[in-house]
C-alpha cells in the first residue's frame, strides 16, 4: 500500500501510507465529520472508544480513525439519522 | 456471513499493544496455540502506535524493547489477525471478531481469552467540549505518531498529569509548540511527592526530558490553572482559562487537546468469572499502569492462563506491576489538583455530558430530581450510557452526579450505567444486533 488519494464528501483528499481516513482528513484541516450544522460527528479519542467518528464508506457506518485510507475510496459523512 | 467452523485455538488474545504481544508470544513459547486479533491495520498499540508500512516520526521510549518483543512474537510464529474488531464472547464461549478487510465474522473457540484491549482518557466535561476541533490529548498524540506532523492551526492542551506535557514536548520537537499548557496540579507545589518520585528515576529521566522541551519552547507551562469552557469565535475555539484566585481570561486557538488521566477500557468485555472458558485481562484494561507496567502484566497474564489452564499453582503479583502501582499513585498525588472542588458541580446546564447523544447536564438534573431512580432506569429511561461509546466518556460523570445528588448511597461501580453487555462495539454488523436490543428495551 502506499499514499494517494481519498474523497471525502467528494473532495479529494490526500494520505500518506499507513494514515487512517481521521488523520488525513485531520490533517488536511477538516475538523467537522457531520454532514450538517450541528451535528456530533468528529474526530476525538483516536483509538475507536468514542465512536464519534463514524463515517460511511460505500454504505457501511466505520471508524475513521480505524480504517486504512485507501487510493480512491469515498468516503462520506454518515447521514443525520446517524448522528 | 458468518464462517460455520469456528476457529479453533488454545488462546485468543484481544489487543495489539504491549500487553498483548507480549501475552501471546510467552504463551505461544510455552506451546499453546495461539491467535492474536487487533483492530488496527498495525500492532503497536496506544503507546507504540506507528503507521502501518512506515517507521513513526515521533520517538517513543523503549523502541528497542519493543522491536525484541515484536521479533519474539513473530519466531513464536503468530500471524496477528489485524482490522479483525473483537465484538464479544457469546454464552457458549464463541467469540466473535470482525473481519473489517474481509467484511465477515469470524468466529473462534478458544479456551482461554486474554483482553489486553488498553486504556482510555478521562475527559471532564466542560460546555463546548463536544465542538469540532476539541479532542483529546493522546487523540492528538495519535495523529502525531501516525501521521507524523500535527493538523494546521494553534494547538492549545489542558487538563490534568503528565501525558499533556509529553504531548507538548513531541508538539515542540516537531516544531509546533502549542500556545499554551494549562495543568490543574501544580508538581512544583508539592515537595513530599516529588521527593517520593525519586525512587523512579526512569520515570524522572523521562519527565524531566519533556519538561526540558517544554521549557525550551515557547509554551507556557500554566500550572494550577483550569480551562472551563470553550466556544466558537470567528471561525477558531475561544477557551477560557481560570487561574488559581479564580481570574479568568480567554486563550484563541484552532484545536483544543483535553486529558484529565487515564482508566481502564474495560466496558462491555466479558466478565471473567461469568465464562465457561478461562478469561484474563492484561494490561491498562486491567488497571490503568502505563506502558512500564503492560509488558510484564502480557507475560503475568500468561502465566496466569497456563496455571488456569493446568490447574496449575497460583500465580503470584508481578513485582513490576506492583512497582508500577506505587509510582502512579506518587505521580497522582504529584499532580493532584490545587483547586480540590469538585469540578463537575458548577457546571452550567447546557454542558453536554452524553457525547454520543448530546444529552445535557440539565436533563440528568431534572431526572435526579425526579426521585429515586436507579442507574439502570437513568441509562434506558434517560439514555445516559445508551450511545455508541457505550458509556466509555459519560458512565463515571454520571455516576459521580448520582453520587453528589444523594450523598450516603453506596457508590455505585461504572458497569451499572454502562452497556455491559456485548456486542463490546456496536458497529458495522453489530450496529444492527445493537439497535434490536435498545428496542426491546426501551
Ligand atoms: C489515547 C492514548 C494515548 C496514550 N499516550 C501515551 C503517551 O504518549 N505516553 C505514555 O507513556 N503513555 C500513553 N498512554 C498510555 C499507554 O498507551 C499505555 O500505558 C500502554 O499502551 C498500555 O499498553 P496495553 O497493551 O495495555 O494497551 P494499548 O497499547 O492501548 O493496546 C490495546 C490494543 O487493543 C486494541 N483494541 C482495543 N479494542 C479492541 C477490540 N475491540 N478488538 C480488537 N482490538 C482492540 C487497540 O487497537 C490497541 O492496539 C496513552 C493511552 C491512550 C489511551
Ligand atoms: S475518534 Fe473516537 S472512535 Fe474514532
Amino acid at each position: 500500500m502506499s499514499g494517494g488519494h481519498f474523497l471525502w464528501g467528494g473532495k479529494p483528499i490526500t494520505f500518506e501510507t499507513g494514515e487512517s481516513i481521521a488523520v488525513a482528513v485531520a490533517k488536511a484541516g477538516v475538523r467537522d465529520l457531520s454532514a450538517g450544522e450541528g451535528g456530533l460527528r468528529r474526530y476525538f479519542c483516536g483509538i475507536g472508544a468514542c465512536q464519534n467518528c463514524l463515517v460511511t464508506i460505500e454504505g457501511t457506518l466505520v471508524e475513521a480513525c480505524l480504517t486504512p485510507a485507501r487510493d480512491g475510496l469515498r468516503v462520506d459523512a454518515p447521514e443525520a439519522g446517524h448522528d | 456471513m458468518t464462517e460455520r467452523q469456528p476457529l479453533r485455538c488454545d488462546v485468543l488474545v484481544i489487543g495489539g499493544g504491549a500487553a498483548g504481544v507480549a501475552a501471546a508470544a510467552e504463551l505461544a513459547l510455552a506451546g499453546l496455540s495461539v491467535e492474536l486479533a487487533e483492530q488496527r491495520d498495525a500492532l503497536g498499540g496506544a503507546y507504540h502506535r506507528q503507521p502501518a508500512g512506515r517507521p513513526t516520526a515521533v520517538h517513543a521510549r523503549g523502541r528497542r524493547q519493543w522491536s525484541r518483543l515484536v521479533d519474539a512474537f513473530a519466531r513464536a510464529g503468530i500471524a496477528p489477525r489485524l482490522r479483525h474488531v473483537f465484538l464479544g464472547l457469546d454464552s457458549d464461549g464463541l467469540a466473535m471478531l470482525d473481519d473489517r478487510a474481509e467484511g465477515r465474522v469470524l468466529v473462534v473457540r478458544p479456551r482461554a481469552l486474554v483482553i489486553a484491549v488498553g486504556a482510555i482518557e478521562r475527559v471532564l466535561p466542560r460546555p463546548g467540549w463536544q465542538l469540532p476541533g476539541v479532542m483529546t490529548a493522546g487523540g492528538l498524540q495519535m495523529i502525531l505518531k501516525e501521521g507524523g506532523s500535527p493538523p494546521p492551526g494553534d494547538i492549545l492542551i489542558a487538563g490534568n498529569g503528565p501525558l499533556t506535557i509529553a504531548l507538548a514536548a513531541d508538539l515542540a520537537r516537531l516544531g509546533h509548540p502549542p500556545v499554551a499548557l494549562i495543568e490543574a496540579g501544580d508538581p512544583f507545589a508539592r515537595p513530599a511527592a516529588a521527593l517520593r518520585l525519586a525512587a523512579y528515576p526512569g520515570l524522572v529521566a523521562e519527565a524531566a526530558g519533556h519538561l526540558a522541551r517544554v521549557f525550551a519552547s515557547p509554551t507556557p507551562w500554566l500550572r494550577g490553572e483550569r480551562l472551563t469552557a470553550i466556544e466558537p469565535r470567528n471561525g477558531r475555539l475561544a477557551a477560557t482559562i481560570r487561574d488559581r484566585r479564580g481570574a479568568t481570561r480567554t486563550l484563541a486557538a484552532d484545536l483544543i487537546a483535553l486529558h484529565d488521566g487515564i482508566r481502564p477500557n474495560d466496558f462491555g468485555l466479558p466478565a471473567n468469572e461469568e465464562s465457561d472458558i478461562v478469561v484474563v485481562r492484561a494490561g491498562d484494561c486491567r488497571e490503568a499502569l502505563g506502558i512500564r507496567a503492560a509488558i510484564a502484566d502480557g507475560r503475568h497474564a500468561a502465566r496466569q492462563v497456563i496455571a488456569l489452564l493446568t490447574q496449575g499453582p497460583s500465580i503470584a503479583d508481578d513485582d513490576a506491576v506492583l512497582r508500577q502501582r506505587r509510582a502512579q499513585a506518587v505521580l497522582g498525588d504529584l499532580f493532584r489538583p490545587i483547586d480540590g472542588a469538585d469540578p463537575l458541580a458548577a457546571l452550567p446546564d447546557e454542558t453536554i455530558l452524553c457525547r454520543c447523544e448530546g444529552r445535557t447536564f440539565s436533563e440528568l438534573r431534572a431526572m435526579l430530581a425526579e426521585g429515586e431512580l436507579s442507574p439502570r432506569e437513568i441509562r434506558l429511561n434517560g439514555r445516559f450510557g445508551m450511545g455508541l461509546c457505550q458509556g466509555r466518556f459519560c458512565a463515571d460523570n454520571v455516576l459521580h452526579l448520582i453520587a453528589a445528588a444523594r450523598p450516603g448511597d453506596p457508590a455505585e461501580p461504572p458497569m451499572r450505567l454502562a452497556r455491559d453487555r456485548w456486542p463490546a462495539r456496536p458497529v458495522s454488523i453489530a450496529a444492527l444486533a445493537a439497535d434490536d436490543d435498545e428496542q426491546r428495551e426501551s
